[in-house]
């Protein structure tokens, strides 16, 4: 915008001259002055003040012009009116005079003011500015409403003596609300200025009558932009817009020649601004896009004079500029930019005019080398009209004018474009305002190239370390694009950049990319960047770029030779991985793991993609590890250069030995190192990352596809491997331990353990250990051997030399007590013959199970089950063994030992009946043992502990296992009588048989008992039929028949029933019964020795035929 | 008639791209990549709003007080990108439209021969033709 006068730029505010305020003696006066001029709010009223001092003089009126006839303009617009609007005829003129009301002096002082008003009015003669009179009172205000008929007639008397109306005169009551009454005040003043530029604008639009369109283009012009101007100054936006517009399109209608043509563009550029600033005031964004479209379209071809083609980029370059600022300005005051559409555009157009007005200027001021005498530009600042050439002021014709002026004129200008503007700051100024815009909205791409085109500039301006810089950033993120054409671009210029600035490592690095295959540079010239690369490190200066400035280039020249001629040596390391140069380069393990001690093998593959063949002084191999990093050099090639022929593929290995340190860690390849140059002197090291870099893109694009590639080279398929673990080297002793599984309880379980070594172990020590499990460690015995005690603790064995592949073998036991796994680690720490020790252990894991399950059952003599048992009545109790062991197992004996009320019927040892089975899972073996319970008791009674001896069947050991049981317990009830029958064990039909039942009595007392048997129909039988019998306290009755049988077959015998008569007294339960208690209680006992006779008599007895042969 | 023709692969690498005027040849380069992100906004936005039915033309890109940028791009990602003349101001969008439609059935023939790989620079002579005859040339 600098290019614009100030006036044009600047805010129209309507202009209000203030009198009579006397700001520097007069405090009151100031505090007013401040509340007018100070503290303006943005909302509030468009207005300036100005303090006009009493020797102020307004500009003269120019005489009034009756007819236009004759009058022809020397411009279009002139240089001092916008100024004297804005600055120097006030709109309103007010005068501030101190007055009261009631003023002592009031007649004295009006005169005073009236005469003021009139000096004032004598000042602005033939102007309508408007004259206001401003009252400052001290009194109290007057109340509102309370009118006062005094003050009114005072006021009528002073308007009448100043001669104004009565709207013209203000009072200011100085007190308290000062802002209050300033802000009514200024507002009034406010409607009286916008009253004055409406009226100035109708004088303006009045002339047009009288112009014609041949004669009076200029004024055309001249009066609508007038207007457009004032009406600004009133703040009707809408209004201006309009005039301005008409303004425009009377300068278009203007005809151009080469003498007019700047003074036409500068004020269309004018124009187009308020135009174009208006339009975006107004949110009418697209339409001041299209109006400065047309502009620029219109004007960008009406060059004016060929010898000032500078002049004319440099006004499209400023008309782009200016309209990017006020674009970005209404931007920020919220309008919304897009990504096609922003200031970056205007500003890159900017730029690339101000780049063709440089090249404008070399091309015509390239022989301008002296300023001409007289100056023909003198007086250039005070010209009447804008745009205007001050050697020919005022002359519209289009005739040539003087022509020996005009040369010399354009000679200045030439000169003057030639040697005090810097294209170069105004470009890349430019093009700076333009990447910023093109950041923000979002165009990463256009941005880069819009670097790029800076840094040609900085180049162009010879700021090489500038360019150099920029040009590196910009391949950084050219080479993510992969457009190889530009990358080549950018590369020769960062290479030439990089050879002007003498910057040895950009320069190698750029040399080393531009020979790579992303690079489309013609082969020569690759062989000359790589003649300049041995050159240097030949201590050579690098020849220089093609198309260098030559005077430059030698600069360059001689500040190689002291870069090259150091005396010390120099390496020079260049990454490599993230450029792509001409070698490429993919390492591998061979294997994912390595063991401590062996040798680990790298394979490294290198492909020169140069053209030519390329040595290499050295190729090593940084590995890298947590802790330390170590570089090994390739072992194939002993201080030999390495060469590669063209498009050659080499493989190298490199070795070492994998360390003891890094066992558990992972070692990695970071870098391939190659070196070029012979190492002591100077040499330059490419480090390459072993993935291979990111060359291969069509990878990352197209993986699914690149089968179909089918390259059958061994650098494409060969995938890298970088990274490899180390672990600890295979142990030399194995462990086996084996058993017999599951274990069975309360066995001693052997386990063998079997060590075996593949080479000579001189000493070891075997230790097993019981995992502890949590629960009760004492469930589970390890022991060497079934006889010994083993204290606690693990059991170690000193073995003191195992002989290469001999195999040594232990036995350890085991027993448990209680189910489930146990887990034994067996450990063996151990030296080789060198004194290395070793250690190598495993679990054995051991399942436990029951090796049977034992249940008890109850039977009475007669074999029917029962729950409980009465005492002195003998009853069968058999044990029973399920096995659950999955081998079978054979029982070697068992034995029984009672609980203390249990006695066996018949004393003599028999031997177990089960002795010597063998059960197989699933299997089971019982054995009857008849009992006699000797007392009762509340709870159930023991009946004993079964102990089985056993062993596993299979087993070759003949260890036998013995375990014993707790059988379970029953119930034993005391019971006053008991029954026994005596009865042969069958009969004959016909044949008598004598049967005798014992009644006994177990309590302390006499029992008396009535006994009934019934009649059956298949016995006749001899004895008493009913009868009562009284036992004695331990005694003991026997009650006799003879019974004769009627028929065969199993027959039930007669039914005995046993009855307590009535009033007789039995001791039952340990408790004395009497018949008279009650009947529940007879019907108790009644009950009770119906079971005792059920239990103990037979109901049956087999009859056998007689025989017929007796 | 179009001065300039690209063709531009899915990672933004240029696939194909050939020009009127190949002294030239480096400013239609950097034009064509810098509309690039034009397109990538345009299609970003795209995605959001319907997928489905998507407007393969992406209509005017850029325009520079010399030349037009149009951009096309199918539903493979692959982008075509015209550069016509501005002066040319009789081309109207379904002109343009259709050059945009006979360049994409001309490059579905040249990738639909089976020896080319997809990611590779299209070397077709069917294609040169049918480019040639977009630019006028032939």
């Amino acid at each position: 915008m600098s290019e614009l006068p100030a006036e044009l730029t600047a805010k129209p505010l309507a202009l209000i001259g203030v009198t009579g305020l006397d700001t520097v003696n007069n405090a009151i006066h100031r505090l007013i002055w401040d509340a007018f001029s100070n503290n303006r709010r943005p909302d509030s009223a468009a207005v300036q003040f100005k303090i006009l001092s009493n020797a102020h003089e307004f500009p003269t009126v120019k005489p009034k012009r009756n007819s236009y006839e004759w009058y022809i303009p020397k411009g279009i617009l002139k240089r001092n009116w916008m100024n004297k609007y804005l600055n120097d005829i006030p709109s309103v003129v007010v005068i501030f005079y101190d007055l009261d009301w009631n003023d002592s002096m009031w007649n004295e002082k009006k005169i005073e003011c009236a005469s003021r008003v009139q000096s004032l009015r004598a000042a602005i003669e033939g102007r309508s500015t408007k004259i206001a009179v401003v009252l400052i009172q001290h009194g109290a205000p007057p109340q509102p409403g309370a009118e006062d008929a005094a003050t009114t007639e005072r006021a009528t008397a002073l308007c009448a003596a100043c001669e104004l109306p009565a709207k013209s005169l203000y009072v200011l009551p100085h007190g308290d609300h000062l802002l209050g009454y300033t802000l009514r005040l200024e507002n009034a003043f406010y409607d009286l200025a916008q009253n004055f530029y409406h009226l100035e604008a109708r004088i303006v639009k009045n002339h047009r009558d009288h112009l014609n369109k041949t004669t009076h283009q200029y004024l055309f012009v001249r009066h609508q932009f007038k207007m457009g101007f004032l009406n600004e100054l009133k703040q009707d936006q809408h209004m201006a817009h309009k005039h301005y517009q008409l303004a425009y399109n009377n300068l278009l209608d203007i005809r151009m020649v080469d003498t007019n043509a700047l003074e036409i563009k500068t004020v269309a550029s004018f124009i187009n601004y308020k135009l174009c600033r208006l339009m975006f005031n107004l949110n009418l964004p697209r339409d001041a896009i299209s109006q400065f479209r047309a502009h620029t379209d219109r004007f960008k071809l009406k060059v004016g004079p060929k010898e000032l083609m500078f002049e004319h980029h440099a006004w499209m370059s400023g008309q782009f500029s200016t309209f990017a600022e006020l674009f970005d300005e209404a931007i920020r005051q919220g309008l919304p930019a897009v990504q096609t559409q922003h200031p970056g555009y205007y500003f890159q157009l900017a730029a690339q005019h101000a780049t063709l007005r440089q090249t404008a200027c070399r091309d015509l001021c390239k022989d301008v080398n002296e300023y001409p005498e007289p100056d023909p530009l003198a007086g250039q600042d005070k010209l009447e009209y804008y745009g205007q050439r001050p050697w020919r002021p005022g002359k519209l014709s289009a005739e040539p004018a003087d022509m020996a002026r005009e040369a010399a004129a354009i000679q200045a200008l030439q000169h003057k474009e030639k040697t005090t503007v810097n294209h170069s700051m105004i470009i890349i100024g430019l093009l700076g305002h333009a990447i910023s815009q093109f950041k923000t909205y979002r165009c990463p791409r256009m941005r880069r190239h819009l670097v790029v085109q800076m840094a040609d500039e900085y180049y162009n301006s010879r700021d090489y370390g500038k360019a150099l810089t920029l040009l590196m950033h910009m391949l950084w993120d050219y080479r993510g694009e992969r457009w190889p054409g530009l990358l080549t671009d950018i590369l020769t210029k960062a290479l030439r950049a990089a050879y002007l600035s003498t910057s040895l490592q950009d320069y190698l690095t750029l040399a080393l990319e531009a020979l790579g295959p992303t690079s489309c540079l013609p082969k020569d010239h690759q062989a000359a960047i790589y003649t300049n690369i041995s050159n240097i490190l030949q201590k050579n200066i690098p020849n220089p770029e093609p198309h260098l400035p030559e005077t430059t280039a030698a600069l360059a020249m001689e500040k190689w030779n002291i870069i090259v001629n150091k005396s010390e040596p120099f390496v020079i390391t260049i990454d490599a991985n993230n450029m792509a140069t001409f070698m490429e380069v993919k390492a591998r393990f061979t294997q994912k793991t390595y063991t401590v001690r062996s040798n680990v093998t790298i394979e490294v593959f290198i492909r020169n993609l140069y053209h030519q063949s390329m040595e290499f002084s050295k190729v090593s191999v940084t590995v890298n590890s947590p802790g330390y990093s170590s570089e090994f050099a390739v072992s194939d090639i002993q201080d030999k250069p390495v060469i590669f022929q063209e498009k050659e593929t080499k493989k190298f290995l490199c070795q070492f030995q994998a360390r003891q340190q890094d066992v558990g860690n992972e070692i990695q390849i970071s870098t391939v190192s190659l070196y070029l140059g012979s190492d002591s002197n100077r040499c330059l090291i490419m480090r390459f990352s072993a993935l291979g870099g990111e060359n291969n893109v069509l990878d990352r694009t197209y993986p699914e596809i690149q089968q179909i590639r089918g390259s059958v080279l061994e650098f494409d398929n060969m995938r890298p491997l970088v990274s490899a673990e180390i672990e600890q080297e295979e142990s030399s002793i194995k462990i086996l331990a084996d058993s017999a599984t599951p274990g069975l309880l309360g066995e001693w379980l052997p386990i063998n353990i079997n060590l075996s070594t593949s080479e000579q172990v001189a000493s070891a020590r075997l230790s097993i250990v019981l995992v502890p499990d949590g629960g009760n460690d004492q469930s589970t015995e390890l022991r060497l051997s079934t006889n010994t005690k083993q204290e606690a603790g693990p059991i170690t064995v000193d073995i003191p030399m195992i002989e290469k592949d001999q195999a040594i073998h232990k036995i350890v036991y085991i027993r448990a007590h209680s189910i489930g796994n146990r887990n034994i680690i067996m450990k063996v720490d151990y030296s080789n013959i060198e004194e290395v020790t070793y250690s190598r252990e495993i679990t054995y894991n051991l399942p436990m199970v029951k090796p049977f399950d034992i249940t008890t059952q109850f039977y009475t003599t007669l074999f029917e089950p029962i729950s409980k048992g009465f005492v002195y009545e003998p009853f069968i109790m058999m044990p029973n063994i399920i096995c659950s062991s999955p081998s079978p197992i054979t029982i070697i004996g068992t034995c029984i030992e009672l609980g203390d009320s249990m006695q066996r019927e018949d004393e003599e040892v028999q031997e177990s009946a089960l002795s010597g089975i063998t059960l197989c899972n699933g299997e089971a073996g019982s054995e009857a043992y008849c009992i006699i319970p000797k007392a009762g008791s509340e709870q159930p009674a023991s009946t004993g502990v079964y102990t089985i001896q056993w062993r596993r069947t299979n087993s070759p050991t003949d260890l036998v296992t013995s375990s014993s049981v707790t059988l379970s317990p029953l119930w034993v009830e005391e019971t006053p009588v008991g029954l026994v029958a005596k009865l042969p064990a069958h009969g004959s039909v016909r044949t008598p048989l004598c049967v005798s039942y014992y009644l006994r009595n177990y309590s302390d007392y006499m029992i008396t008992l009535q006994l009934t048997m019934d009649a059956s129909d298949a016995f006749m039988f001899a004895g008493q039929k009913q009868v009562e019998v009284c036992i004695l306290p331990q005694g003991e009755r026997k009650i006799e028949w003879v019974l004769r049988p009627l028929v065969a077959g199993s027959v039930a015998l007669p039914m005995l029933t046993l009855a307590m008569p009535s009033g007789a007294y039995i001791y039952y339960n340990n408790c004395l019964l009497s018949t008279q208690i009650s009947e529940d209680d007879h019907k108790v006992s009644r009950s009770r020795l119906g079971e005792m006779l059920e239990r103990s008599l037979p109901s049956h007895i087999y009859i056998m035929p007689q025989s017929q042969s007796v | 008639m179009a001065v300039c023709v690209a063709v531009i692969g899915k990672d933004n690498s240029p696939k194909y791209i050939r020009c009127s005027d190949e002294t030239a040849a480096l400013q239609f380069h950097y034009k064509v990549h810098t509309s690039i992100d034009i397109i990538e906004e345009k299609l970003n936005t795209g995605n959001k709003m319907a997928a489905d039915v998507r407007e393969l033309f992406l209509g005017l890109l850029f325009s520079t007080e010399e030349h037009k940028i149009f951009g096309y791009a199918t539903n493979t990602k692959i982008k075509f990108i015209v550069v016509l003349q501005s002066t040319n101001a009789s081309l109207r969008d379904n002109e343009v439209r259709m050059i945009f439609r006979k360049l994409h059935s001309a490059y579905a023939n040249a990738v639909c021969n089976p020896f080319y790989v997809p990611g590779d620079q299209i070397q077709s002579k069917g294609f040169d033709t049918a480019v040639m005859e977009i630019m006028g040339v032939s």
